[in-house]
């Protein structure tokens, strides 16, 4: 499915929705603010009802379903790392100690982005398969055209 | 049916809105004006030595007829007489000319701000042609739809909430009048300390937030964190759904962004490490290398894993193909665009040029200046050695990732540490594109990640590293008494602070991304369709080519005779 009216008539709601909520908070203590709220609220999730209604009419896309729960593990891992940052601004008053539990959370944190969440979505990649063969073989024969040209 | 119930939906929604608009609008009703000068209130001055000086000032000062004849010279344009007097009987007071260098100083920081802010703003435009310069011509008009249309999504929802969240607790900028109508920070206390969270005052500039003061601040920072939502456009490229692009800018310019920006520059808990817990001068982060490009960049890299590669990016053993973009004159056009618009982004982020220590924005520009050079020279040695050509893509991508390196310190470093931080950036980017490609199996066709990702981090560190306690913005910063200092210069603990802005970059900003995108992918879908993007996605996502009188003409094979 390319652009169509369907989709800009629930951007539109999405955005209308957006604003109406954020009248909400601004004007909270009043009972208009607290209508603003749910009103706002409710185009929100109309929207997005909308969204995940047209959103099988985009067709196949080149990407496998991969493992849900390794992706959400990868997310806890990465925000563990700053948590563990966090606890040591408490934990100890030295500023080497603080250091140290800052390169700790840091290094928990890469261990969840450049390990854990890769590995969760190139498990099932697509260009491990035989799918997307025909245009990666025209990518790679224009790329070889352009460096011998270079040359 | 389901045509109609839409349509009705919609025209509710719109009616609720233009209902919410006008209550902005009501609150946004001036308050009874205020005295034309505030020596208007003051009673009758005593006539003082000073006084008498001031009249007979006046008294010798050019007359109407003098000026009649023109100024050639510019020697008696701009005198006492153009000092507004509070009693035109009594003439011009010392009150007066002391009124009148107030609001010079506020005036002068107010254009700077201003101009600089339009500086960053022509960014979009560098961007623009980096990005689009870098992808193949079939996906021209999406990529610079995206970069175009990023800075609406961007604006409206800073103006809504992001601006509100980020700097609604932000009072007390001396350079700007004080901004004292920013207060509303939401704070928790935690071990006996107060922790600021997010701001809450200033949702569509309405209330007492119409205010010259923080007109000005809102369009300062509201370009700054349009230029954190383009880096993601690059990363994404060639495969993102334009709705998903759309709502996934809005969320992040409504939220994400301006939670780290207050965090580290509206009064919140990383700037506020100096005064709770002894870090330093709290988190410094001068100009946004963390805020700005490290937002943008961790955010980039959370959406491009859940968007994937581009078709025929990788082959099956893991290997990778380049994927040539279109268009290298753009590319390099583009960075120095980018690089004329960060002389707004650095010395801009003085909010203004006018007293506290503000004269530095001379050191500011050069630093910034001599970082992308020598961020630029790193690159194209280390490509130039190690791959035998002084490839052009990546030797503007060293520019960049120098800009962006130095962006956090430039307000606190020397010439010379500013070249050093750029050098490092330089070859950097090149290891970390790399990297980022041949081990992650993550495909940005710009190196947005590594650009912005990587050095917006090592921008922050750069600061608890090189910064040399010369500076002096009024004598503190973030509350903190002193100039900044970091590691070499003697001062660990602003190194602390600055791993803690890094670890909260890393584990909560892209944490944070990583989940709001994955939503996105279940509600929305985030990429294309195989036929959409094979096909290009400029006709199906835009209607139109980006170049469509284009024609593919094949090269003659060359025989070598």
């Amino acid at each position: 499915m390319a652009a169509n009216k369907q989709q800009g008539s629930y951007f539109g709601l999405f955005l209308a929705g957006a604003t109406v909520l954020c009248a909400g908070f601004a004007y909270f203590g009043g009972g208009t603010g607290k209508a603003l709220l749910a009103l706002g609220a409710i185009a929100l999730i109309g929207s997005l009802l909308g969204f995940l209604g047209i959103k099988p009419l985009e067709g196949k896309t080149a990407m496998n379903p991969g493992p849900e729960g390794m992706k959400l593990v990868g997310a806890a891992v990465c925000a563990l790392g700053w948590i563990l940052t966090l606890s040591g601004i408490h934990i100890t008053a030295s500023t080497g100690g603080r250091i140290v539990f800052a390169l700790l959370g840091i290094g928990v944190t890469a261990v969840g982005m450049i390990f854990i969440l890769p590995a969760a979505f190139n498990k099932n990649a697509i260009w491990k398969g035989d799918s997307g063969a025909t245009e990666r073989a025209r990518t790679a024969a224009a790329a070889k055209t352009t460096m011998e040209h270079s040359r | 049916m389901k045509k109609t119930l839409r349509n009705s939906c919609l025209s509710l929604c719109i009616l609720a809105l233009i209902l919410a608009l006008s209550l902005t609008v009501r609150a946004q009703t001036p308050a009874p004006a205020a005295p034309a000068t505030p020596a208007a209130a003051a009673p009758t001055p005593v006539v003082t030595p000073a006084d008498a000086e001031l009249k007979d000032a006046a008294g010798k000062a050019p007359a109407t007829a003098d000026l009649a004849k023109g100024d050639p010279g510019g020697t008696i344009t701009g005198t006492i007489n153009d000092v507004p007097a509070a009693d035109s009987k009594a003439g011009v007071t010392l009150p007066d000319v002391a009124n009148q260098v107030g609001q010079n100083k506020i005036a002068v920081n107010f254009v700077w701000t201003l101009v600089t802010g339009f500086l960053v703003m022509f960014m979009q435009a560098g961007f623009a042609m980096v990005e689009s310069g870098l992808c193949r011509v079939k996906n021209a008009n999406h990529t610079y739809m995206m970069n175009f249309f990023v800075y609406t999504c961007g604006l409206f929802a800073y103006w809504i909430l992001g601006f509100a969240i980020q700097m609604g607790g932000a009072a007390g900028n001396s350079n700007l009048g004080g901004l004292n109508t920013l207060t509303g920070e939401k704070s928790m206390t935690l071990f006996g300390k107060t922790w600021g969270l997010f701001g809450q005052t200033g949702y569509f500039l309405s209330g007492h937030t119409y205010d010259v003061g923080v007109m000005v601040i809102f369009l300062f920072e509201m370009v700054f964190m349009d230029t954190a939502l383009t880096i993601v456009t690059g990363a994404c490229a060639e495969r993102w759904k334009f709705l998903t692009f759309a709502v996934s800018s809005v969320i992040m310019g409504a939220i994400t962004y301006p939670l780290y920006g207050n965090w580290a520059w509206g009064a919140g808990w990383l700037s506020q490490l100096g005064t709770n817990v002894g870090l330093g001068k709290g988190y410094c982060d001068f100009a946004g290398s963390g805020v700005v490009h490290a937002v943008g960049g961790m955010t980039a890299l959370a959406v491009s894993m859940i968007v994937g590669p581009r078709i025929g990016k990788f082959n099956r053993d893991g290997s990778s193909n380049p994927i040539i973009g279109h268009d290298i004159s753009a590319v390099l056009i583009g960075c120095f665009i980018l690089a004329f618009g960060w002389f707004g982004f650095n010395p801009g982020s003085t909010l203004g040029a006018s007293a506290n220590g503000n004269l530095r924005i001379g050191t500011i520009a050069v630093a910034t200046m001599l970082a992308g050079c020598t961020g630029t020279l790193g690159a194209i040695i280390y490509m130039w050695a190690l791959k035998g050509k002084p490839d052009a893509s990546m030797s503007g991508n060293g520019l960049l990732a120098g800009l962006v390196a130095i962006t956090a310190p430039s307000g606190f470093v020397s010439a010379t540490n500013a070249c050093i931080i750029g050098l490092v950036a330089g070859v950097l980017v090149c290891v970390s594109c790399a990297f980022v490609e041949n081990f992650m199996k993550v495909d940005d066709p710009v190196g947005a990640i590594s650009v912005h990702g990587t050095n917006g981090l090592w921008g922050v560190l750069s600061v608890g590293l090189f910064a040399d306690g010369t500076s002096n913005y009024g004598g503190s910063w973030n509350g903190v008494t002193g100039s900044v200092t970091g590691l070499f210069y003697g001062d660990a603990s602003q190194f602390a602070a600055q791993l803690i802005g890094i670890s909260t970059l890393m584990g909560f900003v892209f944490t944070l991304s990583f989940v709001i995108n994955l939503a996105l992918e279940f509600f929305v879908g985030q990429r294309v369709s195989v036929e959409t993007e094979l096909a290009g996605l400029d006709i199906p996502e835009m209607g139109q080519l980006g170049y469509p009188e284009f024609v593919f003409r094949p090269e003659p094979a060359y025989s070598g005779d």
